[in-house]
């Protein structure tokens, strides 16, 4: 087979297509003139009631701070500072991704376009992977340094395992999310949801742009 | 209608065909098209006051027109962006039954077959247009253009022959 030939089929489907192909005006007129809510709507990799949570949560979290901050307990300023901290990177990321994909331009080159786009869904993994990182500190926010000199050792003993294993399974998280094991069934079962085809999605983007800028 | 809505339609009108040859080759189905063809149209329109009269107008629609297809959560936001999504069909084909035709049929469905990129590529390419111009809408060098379509035209010759 030639390379015409593949450009005679095309031609001819082009031909029908000037022959046959029907223009709605009046459909199309319509379009222009329908008020589109939000400018985000269309590119939004998450939905805005996940960032209006969001800034809620760490609001209480970063008031919650600010109050116990005079006389709180050792162990309930570390945690609660750890979990403030990485819950406001989470949505401090999540509003500059918004921002940025408000000012996106969608006539600029498609791969250009396609990169900026994939790049951006997928630093929501990012924003998953650190959000795992403030597991252990839910285990130890209500201990009291009181306690260290005073307490039952079975007590400390129980404490660290549970403590050391939220510490390990954040860790393993945190190396673990990544697109390379999106078929493992453990990825599948914590992340196979509505939100996360997008950010597979976008990751397999990037994959197919890297292979047309390898050359 | 303003002069501007009135100018908009008509480029439209003068180059559906490229709106209708993406859509149908980004979408499984009749309602996706529909879908995408409503959601280019609006994105056109929105950037149609920037558009620029020293460039070719169906290169710019092409690049729109791929970016909204290609984009990743597209179908996330499905009928959402378009607040009250019409019922009426924006652009279809009056069928005429008597005519088949296997080749372009083929043809169709092995450029679905394809990766998103691969797919702007090969329909730029069957479309007529240069490297240079190729290279233009999709922003790569003229060089990888050539590489790129050398393969998928390969690809694409050799599973057409095995059909």
């Amino acid at each position: 087979m030639q390379d015409i030939e593949l450009q005679q089929i095309w031609k001819l489907y082009d031909e029908k297509l000037q022959e046959q192909l029907i223009f709605n005006r009046k459909n199309a007129a319509e379009i222009t003139k329908l008020k589109v809510k939000s400018e985000l709507a269309s590119l939004r990799p998450i939905k805005i009631f996940t960032v209006m949570a969001g800034i809620l949560w760490v609001f209480f979290l970063d008031l919650l701070l600010i109050n116990i901050f005079p006389g709180g307990s050792m162990f309930l300023l570390i945690s609660i500072g750890f979990i403030a901290l990485v819950n406001n990177i989470a949505v401090g990321i999540y509003i500059y991704q918004l921002v940025l994909i408000s000012v996106i331009n969608i006539s600029s080159p498609v791969v250009k376009t396609q990169k900026y786009l994939a790049s951006l869904v997928n630093s929501t993994l990012w924003v998953t992977k650190i959000l795992m990182l403030q597991l252990p500190f839910w285990t130890t926010f209500f201990l009291s340094s009181s306690w260290l000199g005073t307490g039952n050792p079975i007590f400390w003993v129980i404490q660290g395992v549970i403590t050391l294993s939220f510490a390990g399974l954040a860790i393993w998280l945190f190396i673990n999310i990544r697109y390379e094991n999106r078929d493992k069934r453990w990825f599948k079962f914590l992340f196979g949801n509505y939100e996360w085809t997008p950010i597979m999605k976008a990751k397999e983007m990037l994959v197919q742009i890297e292979e047309y800028e390898q050359e | 209608m303003s002069r501007e809505n009135e100018t908009f339609l008509s480029s439209i009108e003068s180059n559906k065909g490229i709106i209708y040859k993406v859509a149908n080759s980004y979408c499984k189905d009749a309602d996706d098209r529909e879908d995408l063809i409503q959601e280019i149209i609006l994105q056109l329109w929105k950037a149609f006051p920037a558009f620029k009269p020293e460039f070719k107008l169906s290169t710019w629609m092409y690049r729109i027109a791929l970016n909204v297809a290609i984009s990743a959560y597209r179908k996330a936001s499905k009928r959402r962006q378009i607040h009250q999504p019409l019922s009426d069909t924006t652009l279809y084909l009056v069928e005429d039954k008597s005519e088949s035709n296997e080749k372009r049929d083929v043809l169709q469905s092995l450029i679905k077959e394809l990766k998103e990129v691969d797919r702007a590529l090969i329909l730029l390419y069957l479309d007529g247009y240069l490297y240079p111009e190729i290279g233009q809408v999709l922003g790569l060098s003229e060089s990888n253009v050539a590489t790129k379509l050398s393969r998928i035209k390969q690809q694409l010759k050799k599973k057409f022959t095995a059909k």
